[in-house]
């Protein structure tokens, strides 16, 4: 289903780029070229999320993002920024937003990004305790696992990027969401060291069964199908 | 008003000030020791007359005091007094006879000798023999005499310390100015571009040397990074040449190609040789940041040793498959520690990762956590070629990369912003030998507090 989505980008390419894409994928797009322009549309209608440029003029990112939560509006927020430090990631997470995504990035990650929080947003009312995919049943309180009835040991990490998947199956999942949601790690480590963790958990996962569940989509990162 | 006509209008002032003070004591504590010295003198003289009259009565007072009249020095004054103010002997001025108060006591008050025309101070003395009263006087023509010297000595003193004072004033001036002076100097010639000159700092520990050796060490720490900026702008152009060299290859090979396949693997490489510079870039700004972290806003506390089991955690199951065994030793828990846990753990990542990628031929990794005098000591040991000690400094350095022929982007700054981060932590970056093989040690100051 497609949903109401705010960018604010001074940036006209990255926000036709964006837009575009978005579109493509079902969502309505509107586009706020100033922090002002963005800030007053953000007050005025409802939007399902905003994605939003750090650095814009007059009235930057963050300073947009602190009048809306003043303001009450609980959107959820995608900060899109070329100051990549960690220090700048915590800052724009603490300032109010939902997630943070570095320029330049590929569509795919921002893709996945977007529709998580939407996901997220939709999850929040009548949560039930247990996450069902397909013949995978999982239980966050008792920490278990089971597929088609059989139970699967799974280390602490592997049970956290499992739920992880759980939560956002059918969507894609990439690697920087891996090590920011399931490490809480704010860096990229340049090595395939996520790919790892993924692939021990698929063998558990999978190894045993005809159709595999947790699929790598190329180019952008991982998917937990049904 | 100048600062410095200020300080030495000032010291001028004091100066002038204090030789006064030091006149003026002098002054009146020679004019007390010589009216007192006069006060005994005229005290005893009244006495002697006063045991002539008990013994030979008036007539016998009369007579001593006439010949105490002639006889008498220049200084030394003496009447006998009716009680209606009538001279009865003695060598004062009738004038003067009619000043001294009838009554007993000592008094300092003009007297005139008989025939001389001018008064003087006199310290006198004054009591009642029988039906009259003898006055007995010295002039303190002493005293005075000092008095007048001295007040002559106040004034010449005056001029002298007005004159010492200014002199002084000057000196001092000349000498903040020639301090403060050299220290803009030094300042101004740093801002025009000569960066090797230093203020000179001198002896002892002063607010002069303290301000020039603050001002050097400002200095320093400015050419130091702009040093390290020079270095890091020349690295990053010269690393960043040939990747965009293969990114513009890979393109325009992209665009020439009809083979699909082809041209999909082709655009492939793009994005990937695209994420490495931007991975590059994005260390190069961390390494900037680090520099910049201040304790108060970016510091939390966290569990040291909890991170560095998390992060081998992290990193086992790819060393496993490299053939690599990784493992952490050391406390469950630890104290918690002040600092910034992101960056941290980025700098384990690294030392990791460096340790995969270089000590691989080891087949052992192993990161430890210890307390040590004030310190959180992690160390990232493997047992690879190592680095010899003529090239540590090589190691740290910005695109300083050990191996040339390794071409991926970002390996020549990892060891770098390693030690950026640990300098943010007022710790180090040591390299240890692990016989065979590195130890690569972060040592975190626990001092530093959020």
């Amino acid at each position: 289903m497609g949903r109401k989505i705010l960018i604010v980008e001074d940036d006209t390419e990255t926000a036709a780029y964006v837009q575009r894409g978005l579109s493509e994928d079902g969502h309505s797009v509107e586009h706020a070229a100033t922090g002002v322009d963005g800030l007053f549309r953000a007050t005025d209608e409802k939007f399902d999320l905003i994605i939003l440029d750090r650095m814009l003029p007059a009235l930057d990112g963050l300073s947009v993002l602190r009048a809306l939560r003043a303001a009450g509006i609980a959107t959820p927020v995608l900060v899109l920024s070329a100051l990549g430090s960690v220090g700048d990631r915590i800052e724009g997470l603490d300032s109010g937003s939902d997630d943070y995504l570095v320029k330049p990035f590929a569509f795919a990650e921002l893709l996945a990004r977007v529709n998580a929080l939407l996901r997220r947003s939709e999850a929040r009312v009548g949560a039930d305790p247990k996450i069902i995919v397909g013949d995978l049943e999982i239980d966050p309180l008792a920490r278990q696992v089971r597929r088609a009835g059989r139970k699967i040991e799974l280390k602490p990490r592997e049970y956290l990027l499992l739920e992880y998947f759980a939560r956002n199956h059918g969507r894609i999942v990439t690697r920087t969401m891996l090590l920011e949601q399931v490490w809480n790690y704010h860096f990229d480590p340049g090595t395939n060291v996520i790919d790892v963790h993924v692939s021990r958990l698929r063998r558990k996962l999978d190894s045993e069964f005809e159709r595999p569940m947790l699929q790598t989509v190329r180019g952008a990162g991982y998917m937990l199908a049904a | 008003m100048p600062t410095t006509l200020r300080i030495a209008l000032l010291a001028g002032l004091l100066a002038l000030a204090s030789n006064l003070a030091v006149i003026g004591f002098v002054y009146w504590q020679t004019y007390d020791a010589a009216i007192a010295s006069l006060r005994h003198d005229t005290a005893e003289h009244v006495q002697e007359f006063a045991d002539i009259y008990q013994f030979g009565g008036a007539v016998a007072l009369r007579s001593e005091v006439e010949a105490s009249a002639r006889a008498g020095g220049p200084d030394s004054l003496v009447a006998l007094i009716a009680p209606d103010h009538r001279a009865l002997a003695g060598n004062l001025a009738p004038a003067s006879i009619a000043r001294v108060p009838l009554k007993r006591g000592s008094f300092v008050i003009a007297l005139r000798r008989d025939g001389e025309i001018s008064s003087h101070e006199a310290v006198t003395e004054v009591r009642r023999l029988g039906e009259t009263w003898l006055v007995s006087a010295r002039l303190s023509g002493g005293g005075l005499a000092l008095r007048q010297l001295l007040a002559r000595s106040l004034l010449i003193g005056t001029g002298l310390a007005l004159l010492l004072g200014l002199l002084c004033a000057g000196l001092i001036a000349r000498f903040v100015d020639r301090r403060v002076l050299d220290i803009a100097e030094v300042a101004a010639d740093f801002s025009r571009g000569d960066f090797e000159r230093r203020a000179w700092v001198g002896r002892g520990s002063d607010a002069f040397t303290s301000l020039a050796r603050q001002i050097n060490q400002m200095l320093d720490r400015i050419t130091t990074l702009m040093n390290e900026l020079r270095l890091l702008s020349d690295g990053l152009a010269h690393d960043l040449r040939s990747p965009i060299g293969r990114l513009r290859a890979a393109a325009d090979a992209a665009l020439r190609t009809s083979d699909p396949a082809q041209r999909e693997h082709l655009l492939g490489n793009i994005i990937r040789q695209a994420d490495e510079l931007g991975r590059m870039l994005a260390t190069v700004l961390e390494i900037g940041r680090s520099q910049t972290l201040s304790p108060q806003s970016h510091f939390a506390s966290f569990d040291p040793a909890k991170l560095v089991a998390e992060v081998a955690e992290m990193y086992e199951p790819l060393a496993e498959d490299q053939g690599i065994r990784l493992w952490f030793e050391g406390p469950d828990e630890a104290p918690p520690l002040s600092g910034h846990r992101q960056l941290i753990a980025q700098a384990l990542s690294n030392l990791v990762e460096n340790a995969l990628a270089y000590g691989a031929a080891g087949k052992e990794v192993r990161l430890s956590f210890a307390e040590q005098a004030g310190s959180v000591v992690i160390s990232v040991a493997d047992h690879g070629p190592g680095i010899a000690p003529d090239q540590q400094a090589l190691a740290r350095r910005r695109f300083g990369r050990l191996d040339p022929s390794r071409s991926s982007g970002g390996a020549g700054l990892g060891l770098a912003l390693v030690e950026a981060i640990a300098h943010a932590h007022g710790g180090k970056l040591v390299f240890g030998d692990n016989h065979p093989g590195l130890d690569a040690r972060l040592i975190l100051s626990r001092a530093i507090d959020g």
